[in-house]
């Protein structure tokens, strides 16, 4: 599927294939295409050219069996603020054409399962951030989906949701039910997907389960550093070392891929840099890549580090 | 998938609506309350509009007023207004301007008794009496008919007994007797007020309303479920049309009660012109929300609206009466139909069923904003997203 906004490709030939009860995250920055791509897959938006066929319909021309067959949770498909959460569900089990007591047991099963019972009568708009979320996510459940868009859902989130609302995922996905994952936090794919696609610029780079993905940047090894306050003629320094792929610096955390069969002197080089610049060093060593490595290596994360150095370079 | 899946949409999109309505207090107390009372009240002492041209509109005729009330000043702008009475002049004593008479300074008088506003308060009827000086042919029938039909527009239930041009001191007695009713000047104001608050209140309902959806994202809420655009399109309406019910009853009873308005038609006819105007509006506004545009152009769109109703639907001006660019925007504004007939049915009892060329037009109009709203918000979605 291709999905353009006049001029602009939001997302680029996407092909994908994703399997009945798999959990899959589509992972990628910030306006790399993920929400478009759900919002495609979920009749929100006709892609431009293609189509896709999700529970064995097609999406352009069977979009109302598709629309029986899927749940979404995402920033742009709200509850009724002015509504109770009991008063939202009524509506959708009426709209997903449930019969009343079918309906009925739905909705108490939920509110039991997400311990919403006490909460709900009171108005969505007196919900915290974390209860909305969970109201939003009883809400494209209710008609017990077999698929489930789950489009940033943890962003808002306290840990302790965010780890509860990953467990319940897993268990749906357990029963059979297909979940679509969409994140820019590269740990949670890492965590609980049994296969990720990597987004970026609209287009699908790299597809496979986590293991798959860490190990496509198995060839690079990886030292971290904790060094605060580093200077841009210091990181241009230690990205010019030989074997030094890409450096990433989030002050204080400095990370350095480097190519692991000549890296055998790689850590010694970069403390040298770093002391002769008259950094502190409180930590540094080697580590394992992580998918949030694989992902930085797959969509060229280095821009930043480049943006960094072209303004020290102004500034000296 | 249940037969009555629709209906049941329906439903559950009108509940919904009212659901989200009846925890709103502002917009309960502004939908229901502030906009019927504001209109009705400022439009309490509205008058109406210019009547056809007149061959009595260039007479020089005397208004002679001895009551110097509310209810005969009112009177003497009803006359003014309709552009019979061009030349209607004030200064006149009743003893000069019968003197007048017969000399071709005036050819008729329109006198006021005293006492005239006192009558009509309390439900005696008020009369008025015109002389007419009708040496002239054909001037009496042309005043008969002139005052005949302007008291009609400032109160309809107007009774003229002629004094069958017996001769009183040379010219005929044409005596007009407005009917046992409380004074009211507001008859074709309840028109205006009427419209002016449907399309109000409507517009910014139906075009608001799903521009709010649009931003708060509940609107996406029911493009991913499997409830059909038409079913969403009609939920929404006839919730409107159930607001609108309560609107035209406030308005009904601030007019019937306070402004002593009595009606030419009944209930259901003027409830029938109510829901035309409605499904006018309804319709442009849902048409207007599948741009995808934002609350503030809403509100923009409303004040234009309003204005264009102002000035080209008969408000102040008959259509007939307007010349070039005016006239034709005019004739093409669905709006000055609907209200058309409802000056008809309210003020002069004419049957909803007659106005056939009225009702075409609209109907006509209604279907086409309708059918050209779920065009567009099919094709449209995305834009209808957060």
């Amino acid at each position: 599927m291709t999905k353009a906004f006049g001029h602009f490709t939001a997302v680029d030939s996407l092909n994908l294939s994703i399997n009945p009860g798999e959990l899959f995250g589509l992972v990628g920055p910030n306006g790399a295409g993920k929400t478009t791509v759900v919002r495609m897959l979920c009749t929100l938006l006709e892609p431009t050219r293609g189509t896709a066929t999700i529970g064995g319909y097609d999406l352009k021309r069977e979009a109302a069996e598709v629309r029986r067959r899927i749940g979404v949770v995402s920033d742009g498909v709200s509850l009724y603020k002015d509504l109770t959460i009991e008063e939202n569900l009524k509506l959708l089990t009426t709209l997903y054409d449930l019969p009343s007591d079918v309906g009925k047991r739905r909705v108490s099963e939920l509110l039991e399962m997400f311990n919403f019972r006490e909460k709900s009568k009171r108005l969505v708009r007196q919900l915290s951030t974390g209860w909305t979320k969970k109201a939003m996510i009883i809400a494209a459940l209710v008609h017990d989906p077999k698929i489930l868009f789950l489009d940033e859902v943890t962003s808002g989130l306290d840990p302790q949701s965010a780890v509860a609302l990953r467990e319940f995922t897993r268990n749906l996905c357990n029963q059979g039910v297909t979940v679509i994952w969409t994140t820019h936090y590269m740990q949670e794919p890492e965590l609980i997907c049994d296969r990720v696609g990597i987004i970026s610029e609209g287009e699908l780079i790299q597809i496979g389960s986590p293991a798959d993905l860490r190990r496509s940047v198995s060839e690079q090894a990886m030292i971290e550093a904790d060094s605060p306050a580093l200077d841009a003629i210091t990181l241009e320094k230690i990205r010019n070392l030989n074997s030094v792929c890409k450096v990433t610096y989030d002050d204080p955390i400095l990370r350095i891929a480097c190519m692991r069969e000549e890296n055998e002197d790689i850590e010694e080089k970069v403390v040298n840099v770093l002391v002769s610049s008259g950094a502190r060093i409180r930590a540094i060593g080697k580590k394992d890549p992580t998918l949030e490595d694989a992902f930085i290596s797959l969509t060229g994360g280095e821009e930043e580090i480049d943006r960094f150095i072209e303004k020290g370079r102004q500034r000296t | 998938m249940s037969g009555l899946k629709v209906p049941r949409d329906i439903l559950a999109v009108v509940s919904n609506e009212l659901g989200v309505f009846r925890r709103n207090r502002s917009a309960i107390l502004i939908s229901l309350i502030v906009i019927p009372f504001f209109f009705t009240v400022s439009l309490g002492a509205g008058q109406g509009s210019a009547a056809t041209f007149q061959p009595t509109a260039a007479l020089p005729i005397a208004f002679v007023d001895n009551d110097l009330s509310v209810a005969s000043g009112r009177l003497y702008e009803t006359l003014v207004r309709s552009e019979m009475f061009n030349r209607l002049i004030q200064g006149y004593r009743e003893d000069n301007a019968l003197a007048a008479l017969g000399k071709g300074s005036i050819y008729a008088a329109v006198v006021i008794p005293k006492g005239f506003q006192d009558r009509l308060m309390h439900n005696q009827p008020g009369t008025i009496i015109v002389y007419v000086d009708d040496g002239a042919p054909g001037v009496g029938n042309a005043v008969l008919s002139a005052v005949n039909a302007t008291v009609q527009t400032y109160n309809p239930s107007t009774e003229i007994t002629t004094s069958a041009y017996v001769e009183v001191a040379g010219f005929s007695t044409i005596q007009v007797v407005l009917k046992g009713t409380r004074f009211s000047g507001f008859a074709l104001g309840l028109t205006i007020t009427m419209s002016l608050v449907i399309v109000f209140a409507t517009f910014y309902e139906i075009a608001g309303g799903m521009s709010r959806e649009r931003e708060e994202g509940t609107y996406a809420r029911l493009l991913v479920s499997p409830v059909s655009l038409g079913a969403i399109m009609i939920g929404k309406t006839l919730y409107d049309l159930g607001l609108n019910f309560v609107r035209v009853i406030v308005v009904l009873g601030l007019a019937i009660y306070v402004y002593g308005v009595r009606l030419n038609t009944d209930f259901v006819t003027l409830l029938a012109g109510a829901v035309l105007i409605a499904l006018l509006t309804m319709g442009f506004g849902l048409l207007i929300s599948s741009l995808g545009v934002g609350l503030r152009a809403v509100v923009i769109i409303e004040f234009f609206l309003i204005l264009f109703l102002f000035a080209f639907s008969g408000f102040i001006l008959d259509k007939e009466l307007m010349k070039g660019i005016p006239q034709i925007i005019a004739t093409y504004l669905p709006w000055s139909y609907g209200i058309e007939i409802l000056k008809r049915t309210i003020l002069s009892g004419t049957p909803l069923l007659s106005l056939t060329s009225q009702l075409q037009f609209v109907g006509f109009s209604i279907v086409l904003f309708y059918a050209l709203s779920y065009i567009f918000l099919k094709l449209a979605r995305e834009r209808l997203l957060k």
